[in-house]
């Protein structure tokens, strides 16, 4: 099809793209990074050691990870977000005052502009599936990738566990002179605690409950596969049944893309919808006749699925409360 | 006695050649063929149904069987939108090259797939529009008001829309409502994914709603365009001439853009701009029927669905699991296979 499509489809895939080996884990060390002005190091997703002499100031990060730093006090000069600041489910409602907003849409990064702000650091999370920080993956325009000579990139990686990223980001932001010690974060990391035990015990209230999280689009219902979702992979961990799809795509392992004609291929009790434009892309899904013939859909059991976006314990604490309700309220068939 | 033997040349007796028979029969031969088509559009595809739950689907529909869900809900709307949208390409097709007497011309020449996608844009910036029913008849106000335009230009003077008029004025309007969509696509993310619906002609997607809202024009517009053989012949013969035989030429050709614009609006609204059909096929009905449009536009009629069906059937079977749109399919296929008709054929001939 037409080239637009597919840069569209690359976008959506990129966009979609999280990632991590499972088992690879998260590579901040404990004795990365000395508070203060002195010589500074961290140990990146990629398992390289970043050293320079002074800890950075000046910061450029992608939209989700300048949004965990911003949690902790740390403000970057420029952002590069994939979608428009007021869609992206990170930034959105924060203060952006006196930060340089670099890119709007996926793969398309302001690189002259940046240069101007004369960065020291480029924080953003490592992609273990596509050995790509973010905004650095493959499909990126060329003259975007070139971010990559401005300074050093440092990042997470999107390992197999969104409470790992939640301990990465606040280890860099504890190297990089935040105080991690303030009570807000505290009592977001109680409130996290809180909602994991909820949502644990909802989930054990439910045994036979099925759930797939999935992508409608036109063309395609993309499944996800929760080997490459961070938070797909923390719910079965504490006990919630995600379909793992059998046939993931095998250039982009994020995915089984079945055609609509299949769509009724898994039958769960509960569709996760991926939430990073959850009524535009839930709309996607009801116009295909065979929707319907998905359990869940019949019976309209949906809840939004925080994908790939997720990376302080305040928004998690907030996303497992709402997907609890929904677990609640879901009707397991099979118990 | 010998006289008497020998039997008596009369001319009505005489075995006349009469072409009419074949064509008959070739133009039965060719039903028999859609039949066939549709009947594969509808058991192939990337969910393997069984002939017996195919049968089941339109005897005792099951609403929760996905299997009959895809053949009622997805195949057969699928198929019938190919077969109405190709014939309403060919036809419009065989108009279009008669009335303007130019063996190139095709929807793309008058305006008409400029006009329904630049009416696409302007609804979904100006007007907020959303949802296939909404371009449907945007796509169809606009196929007609380019055709409007083209006409209304190529009308001024003497002596009316004459073939390289309107070929000229198509080529202008093309440009200018182009070049509008591409300015206003260009600053508006929204309004560009919403166009790539239409950017390459596709019959995947498209369900129940947009044929029921698309088959009122196309059956209408079918019906009127079957009926303009007679004109389209007297018009193959010259202005001059047909005047002479009594045709209201301005009637007449405002009658036959009407129903091209009718056609062609509902198809693109239906399908998305689907290329070389309208273009090729009536010159294929041409090369076995011969000058004689009454032929002509029943073959054009079967002819283009089994070319299209067919093409569908190509594009779904080619790269299994995934799909290439008929619209790339066509443009395959449709290139070297129009190279062919220009040099085993004297185009000029119209």
């Amino acid at each position: 099809m037409s080239y637009v499509r597919r840069a569209a489809g690359g976008a959506i895939a990129a966009l979609l793209a999280a990632t991590a080996l499972a088992g690879c884990g998260t590579s901040a060390s404990s004795d990365d990074g000395a508070k203060g002005s002195g010589p500074w190091s961290f140990v990146s997703g990629n398992g390289k050691t970043v050293k320079l002499d002074q800890t950075p100031k000046r910061i450029i990060a992608s939209g989700a990870e300048a949004a965990a730093l911003i949690s902790f006090g740390i403000k970057p000069v420029g952002i590069y977000a994939s979608t428009t600041i007021k869609d992206d489910p990170n930034l959105k409602g924060l203060d952006l005052s006196g930060i340089t907003i670099l890119g709007e849409t996926w793969g398309e990064i302001d690189v002259e502009k940046a240069a101007a702000l004369k960065p020291d650091l480029i924080v953003a999370d490592w992609w273990p599936a596509e050995k790509a920080y973010s905004g650095l993956e493959s499909g990126v325009k060329a003259s975007s990738k070139k971010l990559a000579d401005l300074a050093p990139i440092v990042g997470v990686a999107q390992g197999d566990s969104i409470e790992a990223l939640a301990q990465g980001y606040e280890k860099l932001a504890a190297s990089l002179g935040a105080d991690v010690d303030d009570p807000k974060i505290a009592a977001d990391k109680k409130a996290f605690e809180t909602a994991k035990a909820a949502f644990k015990k909802a989930v054990a209230a439910k045994p036979g409950l099925s759930v797939l999280a999935v992508s409608p689009s036109d063309d395609v219902l993309y499944v996800a596969n929760p080997k490459y979702a961070p938070e797909l992979l923390d719910f079965q961990r504490w006990g919630l049944d995600v379909i793992n799809p059998d046939k993931p795509d095998k250039g982009f392992p994020y995915w089984e893309n079945l055609s609509w004609e299949n769509a009724d291929k898994y039958q769960p009790d509960l569709l996760l919808i991926d939430d990073r434009a959850y009524a535009s892309t839930l709309k996607q899904g009801e116009k295909q006749p065979t929707w319907n013939n998905i359990k869940a859909a019949n019976a309209k059991a949906y809840a939004p699925w925080p994908a790939y976006w997720m990376h302080t314990y305040g928004e998690y604490a907030e996303q497992l409360t709402q997907l609890t309700a929904a677990i609640t309220k879901a009707d397991d068939t099979r118990a | 006695m010998t006289l008497l033997e020998t039997p008596t040349p009369s001319r009505e007796a005489a075995p006349r050649h009469r072409p009419g028979a074949g064509l008959a029969a070739g133009l039965v031969l060719l039903l028999g063929v859609l039949l066939v088509v549709c009947f594969f559009s509808i058991t192939l595809g990337s969910r393997g149904v069984g002939v017996p739950t195919i049968w089941k689907a339109f005897t005792d529909f099951d609403p929760g069987s996905a299997s009959e869900t895809v053949i009622r809900e997805m195949r057969v709307p699928r198929t019938l939108i190919g077969v109405l949208a190709g014939a309403a390409l060919g036809l419009s097709g065989t108009i279009l090259q008669g009335v303007t007497r130019n063996p190139l011309a095709d929807p793309g020449i008058m305006g008409i797939n400029a006009g329904a996608a630049a009416f696409i844009v302007f609804g979904i910036m100006i007007l907020g529009v959303q949802g296939v029913i909404g371009y449907v008849w945007l796509a169809f106000a606009g196929a007609g008001t380019a055709t409007v335009v083209v006409y209304g230009v190529a009308s001024f003077g003497r002596e009316g829309a004459t073939p390289v008029k309107l070929a000229l004025a198509g080529a202008a309007v093309t440009a200018v409502l182009s070049s509008l969509t591409s300015a206003i696509v260009m600053t508006n993310v929204d309004a560009l994914n919403e166009l790539r619906f239409w950017q390459v002609g596709s019959l995947a997607g498209r369900y129940m709603p947009v044929l029921w809202q698309t088959a009122p024009f196309i059956l209408v517009g079918l019906v009127i365009a079957m009926l303009t053989g007679r004109a389209l012949n007297g018009l193959a013969l010259g202005e001059d001439l047909a005047l002479a035989l009594g045709q209201r030429l301005r009637l007449t050709r405002f009658v036959m853009f009407a129903t091209v614009a009718v056609l062609c609006g509902a198809a693109t609204a239906a399908c998305g701009p689907i290329v070389f059909v309208g273009l090729v096929v009536p010159h294929l009905a041409r090369f076995i029927c011969g000058p004689d449009y009454r032929w002509i536009l029943p073959y054009a009629l079967v002819l283009t669905p089994i070319v299209l069906l067919v093409a569908d059937i190509v594009g779904r079977v080619a790269v299994s699991p995934g799909e290439l749109q008929v619209g790339v399919v066509l443009g395959v296929f449709g290139a070297p296979a129009f190279i062919a008709l220009v040099r085993y054929r004297n185009l000029a001939e119209l």
